[in-house]
């Protein structure tokens, strides 16, 4: 059986793709506006860090705080790093999909 | 108007946000505000921003709930103090003789039957949240302590000792139960 942290919810799925697709420049607004770009789904900086901080708290991904900049109002980035776990964790749930639809016509993309 | 609300939602949003995550979410939300102002004007970034406050405040907020273990446990103990009363009432009122109702409280069968029924809540509530079991005890040892001491009804003395032990005793085994199962798997 799988452990319970393998398991994704959709959001937290989404999330974990943007910060590999970002690698090293994932923070905050760049997974909002990478997720908005790629699917056309406008999440709120809410959802974002709430997923973001279940995530690290999961150890799927780590965190870093970047250097101050003066367009924040003096405030740091945080940037995100997917860990270990956290691409096993993606390839397993990808895994699951890619069975579940295996077969199934009505999915084909159009 | 414009600048008030917009430091209201900057304040909700402080609030609301995850210690950990304070300074940066309000970096993003400046950032992403002076963006949006120099693309458009002050006043649509300020839209924006509002915007965001609205849809953030569910997710930030459940977010903040569920990541407050103490909160989860004292709603488990609450949960399972309310249920050892409903038991408790549930027991009295089925042993209840209506012709001697004075006597009824003071039946011994009924501390017996709700013994185990109180060792399997203080299990179940162990179980949601290893610490909920120590609360409950903790709850209803306070609630006998305040009953022996305002009741004015006449009980002997080894129902106010057995009243006083049942409860605590009862969540505690069920508590020790739960551990004993974790040990061994």
């Amino acid at each position: 059986m799988k452990n319970r942290q393998d398991a994704l919810g959709s959001l937290e799925h989404i999330v974990l793709l943007a910060v590999m697709r970002l690698g090293s420049n994932a923070y905050g607004m760049t997974v909002r506006r990478e997720i908005q770009s790629a699917t056309g789904r406008d999440l709120s900086i809410g959802a974002v860090y709430a997923t973001l901080v279940r995530l690290e708290s999961k150890r799927l991904i780590r965190s870093y705080t970047g250097e101050p900049t003066a367009e924040r109002g003096g405030r740091a980035k945080r940037y995100f790093r997917m860990t270990a776990d956290g691409e096993s964790a993606l390839r397993s749930t990808h895994e699951i999909i890619l069975k579940m639809s295996a077969g199934l016509k009505g999915l084909r993309a159009t | 108007m414009r600048d008030r609300a917009l430091h209201l939602a900057m304040w909700t949003f402080s609030w609301l946000a995850p210690r950990s995550q304070r300074e940066a979410l309000m970096g993003d939300l400046a950032e992403e505000y002076a963006l949006r102002a120099n693309a458009t004007s002050a006043s649509a970034a300020c839209r924006w921003y509002l915007r965001q406050l609205c849809a953030s405040v569910a997710p930030l907020l459940w977010s903040r709930l569920t990541r407050t273990a103490w909160l989860a446990t004292l709603g488990v103990a609450l949960g399972a103090y309310i249920a050892v009363g409903v038991v408790e009432f549930l027991v009295s009122w089925a042993i209840a003789n209506p012709s001697a109702s004075g006597a009824a409280a003071i039946d011994p069968l009924g501390l017996i039957i709700t013994f185990p029924m109180v060792v399997l809540i203080g299990y179940i509530a162990a179980r949601l949240r290893r610490r909920a079991a120590i609360v409950l005890g903790a709850m209803m040892l306070l609630n006998v302590t305040a009953i022996m001491l305002w009741s004015t009804e006449a009980m002997p003395r080894w129902y106010r000792i057995a009243y006083f032990l049942v409860g605590p005793a009862a969540t505690f085994i069920g508590s020790a139960l739960r551990s004993l199962r974790s040990a061994r798997s």
